[in-house]
């Protein structure tokens, strides 16, 4: 099996890496922790332009009609630049949700404003009930059981909840299901539910990857940088041993997320076992190199004037977002042995 | 409306560069990417395009080994298709002979009523070709352009100077250079990625544009690069002890630099 990317999805990852630098760089991360909405920076109608939010839209509502794979890199890079917006739950997650879902007149109302950058949409699921960027969502996807329910966000009380990290603005949900707000209910509805949480893992492990690699990064050129006795610190064998440790855990980490895209582009009946093989890999190689960051930085990295911490609060945040790796780690092991022993 | 745009493809800037001690020219071995400051000029010429409500945007670029890295980049962004030169015999050439490739590339594209570039490339600084080109090919042209409107068979362009900018027309078809960072160069979209593959590059050697390998090249170089130094490292500042008199030191070393 060939599995590479194209050379026209390495560009396409190229062009928002480098969009993303210009449009979100530090400042816009360090605005939204002093309180800005997670969505006041200018990237996310350049990567609508670029068609990052429309990519599994479907090409009748404006969208490029595209897979998970396609979209994958840029949400890697969507965490290099520890983006603020909701792009894994608008792009990933709603987008999908609502062109498997949704009657014609929902899916023609949504998808296209989804494709443009005009519509942000959140999903929230029962077993995380802190929805983030709830506050700038044009469209909210709520779980209630084996349902999920479009609800009109003007309509329900949001209750701010703090985080680690303080980018990313946490709400509870009081909101109302009625017969008319439902989406998906039902088999198809648990099926639903499945997706959607296979698909924020997915999301979430694209970007630990992309927050590991900037934390990996911009370590190396200070240890470049930091001169100790007379060299630079990252000439001292304790100092490479730790980031060649990191690049280890970052690169197995990260073709276990290529192929969770993959086996969800294609619907590979083991999509849920890669997906948290995904996230258990994703998130122990975001804290580790995190915490090695931090050590390769001494007193500076502890520094809220330095960028470092935001990314740090950003992996440890999503590390433990929708199970941590021991749970996914029990997942698939369930998958494969059975459910566990004290269980059954 | 037809524009041709002139491009550069150069080594990425953010990967550090290297000079070849015995050509003593920057190595270009590498993948090459669109240089930036030719990214103005396509987005310049594409926008000129949808005003006129027809026409298309061709690149010309000259490059060594077929390399077509930054073309696909401007293929990308919308430019309709290319004429790339590429000859083992150009490599050493001088900007003049540059100039030359690119004036008998850009006589190929049909009805050019417009032909932009950049000010300068961002490798190699001379700053010369767009005139020779002009020169070359027998049309007028106009320098650091910030501003242009078409109509009437002319330009209106601002050229930007010192203090603000000039007014200037010119008729067309004319060359006209255009300052970086005027416009804002649109990014490239998944669509237009993968719609660049299929555009047509016309690939062409010295032979097919009747160029004599004489006149470009090491050959046909009317210059020589003699010798090449690393940058000197910074000196030490000045450090001033302030009896008094500081701010006087201070206004004499910015009257200096000119800059009061």
């Amino acid at each position: 099996m060939q599995f590479s990317f194209t050379e026209d999805q390495v560009l396409f990852q190229r062009t928002v890496r480098d969009l993303l630098a210009k449009e979100c760089p530090p400042e816009v991360v360090r605005a939204a922790w002093e309180g800005e909405p997670a969505h006041a920076g200018r990237a996310w109608g350049r990567l609508a332009e670029v068609g990052v939010t429309g990519m599994l839209v479907p090409e009748e509502h404006g969208g490029m009609g595209l897979d998970e794979t396609d979209l994958v890199l840029a949400l890697e890079e969507s965490g290099r630049v520890a983006l603020p917006d909701p792009i894994v739950s608008t792009a990933l997650v709603a987008a999908p949700l609502l062109r498997d879902r949704a009657p014609q007149a929902i899916a023609s109302k949504w998808l296209p404003r989804i494709a443009t950058g005009d519509a942000l949409v959140v999903v929230g699921l029962d077993e995380s009930p802190n929805v983030p960027s709830a506050d700038v969502a044009d469209l909210l996807i709520m779980q209630l059981g084996s349902e999920f329910h479009l609800v009109d966000p003007t309509k329900v009380t949001l209750n701010r909840h703090s985080s680690v990290d303080g980018s990313r603005h946490l709400f509870t949900v009081d909101w109302r299901a009625t017969d008319e707000s439902m989406l998906v209910g039902g088999e198809q509805g648990w099926q639903s539910v499945n997706e959607a949480f296979d698909r924020l893992l997915l999301g979430v492990s694209a970007q630990l990857v992309g927050l590991a690699a900037h934390m990996l990064d911009t370590t190396v050129t200070y240890v470049k940088d930091r001169h100790q006795f007379g060299v630079p610190i990252g000439s001292f064998q304790a100092i490479k041993h730790q980031l060649a440790d990191c690049l280890i855990k970052l690169e197995f980490a990260r073709p276990l997320v290529y192929r969770a895209a993959y086996s969800i582009a294609t619907t590979n009946p083991d999509a849920s076992s890669h997906v948290s093989m995904a996230k258990a890999f994703a998130s122990d190689a975001a804290t580790f190199v995190a915490g090695r960051a931090l050590q390769c930085h001494g007193a500076i990295g502890y520094t809220d004037e330095y960028d470092l911490h935001m990314w740090m609060k950003r992996a440890w945040a999503l590390a433990s977002r929708y199970g941590d790796s021991r749970f996914h780690r029990r997942r698939v092991g369930r998958a494969i042995f059975g459910p566990d022993p004290q269980t059954q | 409306m037809n524009v041709v745009v002139c491009v550069k493809q150069i080594p990425d800037p953010a990967d550090p560069g290297a000079l070849d001690p015995d050509t003593k020219t920057l190595k270009r071995d590498t993948k090459l990417i669109l240089d930036e400051s030719d990214s103005y000029g396509v987005e310049m010429a594409l926008q000129l395009v949808d005003a006129a409500g027809g026409g298309e945007v061709t690149l010309v670029s000259m490059a060594p080994n077929n390399e077509v890295g930054g073309i696909r980049t401007a293929l990308a962004m919308g430019a309709a298709k290319a004429i790339l030169v590429s000859d083992d015999a150009l490599q050493g050439s001088d900007a003049l002979g540059t100039a030359k490739v690119l004036a008998a590339a850009i006589g190929r594209a049909e009805g050019t009523d417009l032909v932009i570039t950049g000010t300068e490339s961002t490798d190699g600084y001379t700053g010369t070709v767009p005139q020779q080109v002009a020169e070359l090919l027998g049309l007028p042209s106009i320098t650091f352009a910030n501003h242009i409107e078409i109509g009437d068979g002319k330009a209106a362009v601002h050229r930007q100077t010192e203090h603000g900018y000039d007014e200037c027309e010119v008729p067309l078809p004319a060359v006209v250079s255009v300052t970086a960072g005027v416009v804002e160069p649109r990014y490239p979209s998944f669509k237009g990625i993968m719609a660049a593959k299929s555009k047509p590059v016309d690939e062409l050697g010295i032979a097919d544009l009747g160029i004599d390998a004489a006149q470009v090249g090491w050959a046909g170089a009317g210059q020589e690069i003699v010798e090449i130094e690393p940058e000197p490292e910074r000196e030490a500042g000045e450090i001033v002890e302030d009896e008094g008199d500081a701010h006087e030191r201070i206004v004499a070393f910015l009257d200096e630099l000119k800059v009061l």
